[in-house]
């Protein structure tokens, strides 16, 4: 799967899990820039995003993130 | 040496014409300066604490490089480097805070199930500052393991950050990244300009110098007495004690905070914020996002988040979980009592139905046009307020045992053969007037996305600046005397 598929469909499990059907997504975003997107609901996204893809991120990798693009790369590695 | 004191201001008005004249033209002279400057502050303080100090920040610094090193090479071994950094640094902080109260706790459970021990009582000394330095140094080797940042290989900028001396003290706890890259490039002070930092700093400390000396320390006795006297005073007086502490406190501890960020930007150097005016949060989870944001924000990242991730295959169970855990710290943190292992409980408690019914996570806002609020969320602020001042009689007290007796002679009274040590009407009302000042000035300033309350003065004419900065500093001259320690500072 193409990055910039990756990056559609992360984007569609953001709009809904933080009911925002304005987010847009990119490399470069991150919490900072994502109204509602914190700790608790960080935990949220990474669930539907795991769910989604069939695939399981270790506690090191969630917390190595630094934004989207990095999350993004880390599926790609696992697809 | 107490940030708001005589000897503070000669000790700094000497760092500051060093800093900017001589040295004005070079980081890394200003960061060793700096760092000089830090390290005598302590010295006068508690000279035992720099050698502590030093041999940390080196067994640190070390470890930083080495984690580095092994962050792609060997996994494995960067995560054991790690951790056995956090167990150094918790390991610190249990020693000097809490072993002597872990032993004669565990004396006492011996002697409850019968075993024949002698008490011991450890005669340990606290260091000053070991609860925020050790913080500073666990978040220096976790975010190089994390790859949020590089090592530091300048082991003066290293020190310098662990050992800051406006924050050394009573925090804000910085993370290194933010606070490092500051230290690269040489600070210098130009004036007139409309982003003056140090003008800003200097305003900011103004308005800490307010909250602490005309708010928090004129509340102070009402409040002590109340404490200390509990059975001489009326229900009505222990009702304001009860309604009146959190603004206390936050008064005390955000005019500190207010000064040390102050003379952080007087210095060049953006400090952590520390409170986003938390009185007008909406529900206990808006509160702790706005309290004491350096502990809580580092607390979400080092202990909440690797919970929440253990544990989020367990729905709502998991996260009450690693909330209950993650509040627990937080009270525990504050020191060796069961008192604060109570407010932690209490705290992590009340999350409880936010994450139940699922306002945990909102953090969108009730929308309403101007400063007027709408019904709806002056309860809900009046509401939070009262949970946080019940949590605070919980911290305020020695014991369980006096944290029962409050609150058994704010229910019932004190008996009529008493004397009356403290009366409603000993209430300092000319300080509650100050109080609503200081916290309409900090509602318009939210508003208006101000960082702190004083900074609405940038928009006003010249003369109504300068009178408003005559004003306080009247009432600051006014009010001072018999200086109040900060009530972070035992922490």
């Amino acid at each position: 799967m193409e990055k910039t598929d990756i990056l559609k469909q992360v984007q569609d499990i953001f709009r809904d899990i933080l009911d925002d059907k304005n987010i847009i997504l990119s490399d470069a975003s991150t919490a900072e820039d994502i109204e509602d997107w914190d700790s608790l609901t960080h935990i949220q996204l990474i669930k539907a995003i795991e769910k989604n893809f069939s695939i399981r991120f270790t506690s090191r990798e969630i917390l190595s993130w630094n934004n989207v693009g990095e999350m993004l790369d880390c599926i790609k590695s696992k697809l | 040496m107490e940030i708001n004191s005589t000897g503070f201001l000669l000790f700094f008005i000497v760092v500051f014409l060093v800093y900017y004249i001589p040295l004005k033209n070079s980081a890394k002279e200003q960061n060793l300066w700096l760092l000089l400057c830090s390290y005598i502050s302590l010295a006068i303080i508690d000279w035992r604490v720099v050698p502590l100090l030093i041999g940390a920040t080196s067994l640190f610094y070390g470890l930083g490089l080495w984690i580095d090193r092994y962050n792609h090479r060997d996994e494995r071994k960067a995560e054991w480097l790690t951790t056995a950094g956090v167990i150094a640094g918790v390991g610190i902080l249990v020693y000097f805070k809490y072993l002597g109260f872990l032993v004669e706790a565990s004396m006492q459970f011996l002697q409850h199930l019968g075993w024949q021990v002698s008490p011991l009582t450890l005669n340990i000394m606290m260091p000053v500052g070991v609860s925020f330095f050790t913080f500073k140094l666990i978040s220096y080797i976790v975010e190089i393991h994390r790859c949020h940042m590089p090592p530091c290989r300048d082991f003066v900028a290293f020190a310098t950050y662990i050992a800051f001396f406006p924050t050394f003290l009573s925090g804000p706890i910085d993370r290194p990244k933010p606070f490092l890259s500051q230290l690269q490039t040489a600070r210098s002070f130009t004036y007139p300009s409309v982003e003056n930092q140090a003008v800003d700093g200097l305003r900011q400390i103004l308005w800490g110098l307010f909250k602490k000396v005309v708010v928090a320390d004129s509340f102070l006795r009402f409040i002590e007495v109340g404490w200390s006297k509990t059975d001489e005073c009326t229900p009505m007086a222990l009702l304001l004690v009860f309604l009146i502490h959190p603004v206390q406190l936050y008064a005390d501890f955000s005019g500190y905070t207010d000064m040390a960020i102050g003379v952080g930007k007087m210095l060049g150097i953006h400090v952590a914020k520390n409170f986003n005016y938390p009185f007008f949060a909406q529900n206990m989870a808006d509160y702790w996002r706005r309290w004491h944001m350096s502990l809580t924000s580092w607390l979400t990242d080092y202990v909440f988040m690797p919970l929440n991730i253990r544990f989020r295959d367990w729905n709502n169970a998991g996260i009450i979980l690693a909330c209950m855990i993650n509040m627990l710290v937080v009270g525990i943190w504050h020191g060796a009592n069961w008192t604060y292992a109570l407010f932690g409980l209490y705290h992590g408690l009340l999350f409880i139905p936010l994450i139940l019914n699922g306002t945990f996570a909102s953090k969108k806002k009730v929308k309403f046009e101007g400063y007027i609020p709408p019904l709806g969320y002056v309860g809900k602020m009046l509401l939070t307020y009262l949970l946080v001042a019940g949590g605070l009689l919980i911290f305020r007290a020695d014991s369980i045992t006096s944290l029962l007796h409050f609150i058994r002679n704010l229910a019932f009274g004190v008996s009529p053969l008493c004397d009356v040590s403290l009366d409603a009407n000993q209430f300092p009302l000319a300080t509650f007037l100050f109080t609503l000042l200081m916290l309409t000035a900090e509602w318009v300033a939210m508003h208006k996305k101000k960082e702190y309350a004083l900074q609405l003065s940038t928009e006003w004419k010249t003369w109504v600046r300068y009178t408003a900065y005559m004003a306080l500093v009247l009432l600051y001259l006014l009010k001072v005397g018999g200086a109040h320690q900060f009530i972070y500072a035992q922490f």
